[in-house]
């Protein structure tokens, strides 16, 4: 399986690719800030070099994520708990190259459900972000938190319930008055 | 607490998560409870939302520093394996990155074979002592200042065929990518020929392309941008047809930004529309490469998430069937019913890589399967997913051009989808999918197959025109000369505009596909190298019944879908006038684009285009931009001007 055409080298390089800044972003949630945050992606990928491929291949995301978020769990407690970083002033202040008003212009609604995650309890926060932004499965959810499946299920649908609730709560206050006519 | 289980097994359900026991179960509470049809639906629009809010949130990428350390490590630990002696790999892994690298070819031995260890003088503290190499057949590469250092040492006595300046980093060095070359379209004087032939095109791949290139902090190829492609990745606002024709034409010109002495004329064609739910029945047969050059995250992994997506776009009456290749093809799935979810997606999940490519048999494979259950009236097609590298068996494109173009007249269509870098064979896809009536995307992320399996998902799979060539004649009264822009691989001869054999590009539902041509007006010098004025033919004389002020005439050829024969129209422009700033959003946003592309080609006719003056053009230009395509390029063009200041 370790095929000659695919080295070991461009394998790594490939999931660099294609997961570095997922992990930046999942890790930075945790450690509450991008600069430590790429140290632990760094450590993670250094982790899958030693790592027998094999042996990860075939859950290379969930392996990716858990080994990313104990080394992010371990930077946040030696170095205190810092203020999360949240979503939303993620966004409002980001990168180099962002464009603050291109932004503006297609945030509207993902900061509004941004915000409604911003306040929902840290468990369900991290499930709907494995889930939604990440697409692992209940499964792979369970092995990267160490939740058993149920859990996930549940912690999922709680926060997907939460959320809704927000969401429709400040809705209409969000809207002029008798655009939406039903209560 | 009854209630809560089911609920959460409703989410379950929404979520895709159920199989089995459980999910018949669920399914037999939704035929009878309006209640949860509906919670169903609304979990999954939460879900939606969910998606797109995370997905405005920026990515970050590791620094240079930390990438290359990673990779230093990957190659220590790698397992042993066989391994040529000072291969590439080794050769940069040997901690040379950031070097030129020169290229040696060996005709007799290389390398003397007493080797006398490397003088003191030749090492300095901060480097490694240079290792020799060992051995050497055929082409060696090594970094420059190694070269001259083993060269002076008189380790090397082969015939030197030059330094690679490109070959900057491990990755560039390992790249194995090709891309054809381009030459850009030339101005053409109206007096030397009037006519502007080509086919229409609505491939994406290179936008993609050159955005994972740009990501990762490198320019692209020249020769991975086609310009059109660029273009022709937004969609546009035009007005969707009303009448018979399947298309409707959008001409505008207003001054051209980058020269602006010229004019730009854009044509527009916005394909019929076919809404959600009126799609017809789709017999699909996905084509998957399982060979081993496969096995990367970004490309199998991604290739089966990508596949997931569309299935959830299927329609009842649609069908599925899975053929893969590699070293044996094989069907991985016989034709299935969409309402079969389960067992697609378990197929789905069950592919896994190993082997080497055997293109050909795979394809005939699929068509056959295709023809099996042929849905007449309906869309049948091949979605093909590979990083395009047939390497083993039949592989002569030609032959493979051969099969699909025959098959492509039995009316099954491709789609080709491009996976993965290092060694995507981006020509041999684009060629594939011309060929095919088809369409050549490039899959880079999972958000690149939400927009082609979902956002435009119609567009992807209904074709409502085939064939379709432009021509376009130039009034000399108004034009001096002419330059399409982009489409270099798409220009026809003019006698093929007629000719209903000669194939052309086709245009999906719901598609936008753009064109821009860049006018020399009367009076204004323009250069056009290596032709001489004509001695015998005069300047045409405008015929009677054509407007003096018109400025071209678009006449357009195209077929039904299921049609031999192809049907004509004729527009005809005058010059708006207009200033670039009266131009609507769209025309300055494709110019915007078009500019970009140029640059990014170093072309010779980017005229006073800058990288900041581009990004205002487009910044200026959003539009609706709901999906957030255009604000994208936007960054796009920011990252560029990170990567190449002076541009």
């Amino acid at each position: 399986m370790a095929s000659s055409t695919s080295t070991r080298l461009e394998w790594i390089g490939s999931a660099i690719d294609l997961y570095q800044g997922r992990l930046i972003r999942f890790a930075a949630r945790i450690t509450g800030d991008v600069e430590s945050a790429r140290d632990v992606v760094q450590d993670t990928f250094l982790r899958l070099c030693r790592e027998d491929v094999e042996r990860v291949r075939d859950h290379l995301p969930a392996w990716l994520f858990r080994v990313c978020r104990n080394r992010a769990l371990d930077v946040r407690k030696k170095e205190g708990p810092l203020q999360t970083l949240d979503d939303a002033r993620a966004l409002a202040r980001e990168g180099p190259d962002a464009d603050p008003h291109a932004r503006l212009e297609k945030g509207d609604d993902a900061r509004r459900v941004l915000a409604a995650i911003g306040t929902l309890p840290a468990s369900r926060q991290e499930v709907l972000r494995l889930r939604f932004q990440e697409e692992l499965s209940y499964k792979e959810i369970s092995g990267v938190t160490g939740h058993s499946v149920g859990s996930v299920g549940f912690l999922i649908h709680d926060g997907i319930k939460k959320l809704r609730q927000r969401l429709s709560h400040d809705e209409p206050a969000g809207r002029p008055e008798g655009e939406r006519p039903d209560a | 607490m009854h209630d809560e289980r089911r609920e959460e097994d409703l989410t379950a359900y929404a979520l895709g998560e159920l199989d089995g026991e459980s999910r018949t179960a669920v399914e037999a509470i939704l035929v009878g409870s309006a209640d949860a049809r509906r919670e169903v639906e609304e979990v999954r629009a939460t879900a939606d939302r969910l998606r797109e809010a995370f997905a405005s949130v920026p990515h970050q990428a590791l620094t240079p520093e930390q990438r290359a350390a990673v990779e230093a490590e990957a190659e220590r630990g790698a397992e042993p394996r066989p391994k040529r002696p000072w291969s590439v790999a080794a050769a940069l892994a040997a901690g040379v990155a950031a070097s030129l690298v020169a290229i040696v070819v060996a005709f007799a031995p290389l390398l003397r074979s007493a080797r006398p260890p490397v003088p003191a003088q030749f090492q300095t503290n901060a480097e490694p002592p240079i290792t020799p190499p060992p051995v050497a057949h055929g082409v060696t590469i090594v970094p420059r200042e190694d070269f001259e250092k083993l060269k002076a040492l008189g380790y090397i006595d082969g015939t030197i065929y030059g330094f690679d300046e490109t070959v900057r980093d491990p990755s560039a060095a390992l790249n194995t990518e090709t891309y054809d070359h381009i030459r850009d379209n030339a101005f053409v004087l109206v007096a030397q020929d009037p006519r502007s032939t080509f086919s229409v095109d609505v491939d994406t791949a290179s936008y993609s392309i050159v955005r994972r290139y740009l990501r990762d902090g490198q320019l692209p190829p020249k020769d991975a941008v086609r310009v059109e492609e660029l273009i022709n990745y937004f969609p546009y606002d035009y007005e969707p047809p009303s009448g018979a024709v399947p298309f409707a034409v959008h001409m505008e010109t207003a001054a051209c930004p980058w020269s602006p002495d010229h004019r730009l004329v854009r044509i527009g064609l916005k394909g019929r529309e076919v809404p959600r739910g009126e799609r017809p029945p789709s017999n699909l047969v996905f084509l998957i490469d399982v060979s081993g050059s496969m096995d990367a995250p970004n490309k199998l992994p991604l290739v089966k998430a990508a596949l997931r997506l569309l299935v959830e776009q299927l329609q009842p009456e649609d069908r599925v069937a899975i053929a893969v290749y590699a070293g044996a093809q094989g069907l991985a799935l016989p034709s299935t019913p969409a309402t079969d979810k389960a067992a697609i997606l378990s197929a789905i999940e069950s592919l896994s890589p190993g082997g080497s490519t055997h293109g050909s048999a795979g394809i005939r494979l699929a068509y056959e399967t295709a023809a099996a259950s042929y849905i007449k009236g309906g869309v049948n097609r091949v979605i093909l997913a590979t990083d395009g590298d047939f390497n083993v068996g039949i592989t002569s494109p030609g032959e493979l051009v051969r099969l699909i173009e025959a098959e492509a007249k039995s009316g099954i269509f491709l789609t080709a989808l491009g996976f993965g870098m290092g060694n995507l064979k981006d020509a041999t896809l684009e060629k594939l999918a011309d060929h095919g009536n088809g369409n050549y995307a490039y899959i880079d992320r999972l958000s690149e197959a939400r927009k082609v399996f979902v956002e435009q998902i119609g567009g992807t799979l209904v074709t409502i025109a085939k064939d379709v060539k432009l021509q376009v004649e130039f009034n000399p009264a108004q034009v001096k000369a002419f330059r399409l822009i982009g489409y270099e691989n798409r220009v026809l001869a003019h006698q093929d505009f007629n000719d209903d054999t000669r194939d052309a590009g086709d245009i999906g539902a719901g598609h936008t596909v753009t064109a821009l041509y860049e006018i020399v007006p009367p009076g204004v010098n323009v250069a056009v190298p290596g032709v001489d004025p004509l001695k015998y033919q005069s300047t045409a004389a405008p015929r009677p019944g054509s407007a003096p002020g018109e400025m071209l005439t678009l006449k357009l050829r195209y077929k039904q879908p299921d049609s031999d024969h192809s049907a004509r129209l004729d527009v005809a422009v005058e010059d708006s006038g207009r200033s670039f700033e009266e131009a609507s959003p769209d025309f300055r946003f494709a110019a915007a684009v078009a500019a970009f592309g140029m640059t990014l080609r170093d072309s010779p006719y980017k005229g006073d285009a800058s990288l900041r003056t581009i990004q205002e053009w487009a910044q200026n230009s959003l539009g609706q931009d709901e999906e957030g395509h255009r604000a994208e390029l936007v960054t796009l063009i920011a990252r560029a001007q990170q990567l190449s200041p002076n541009r």
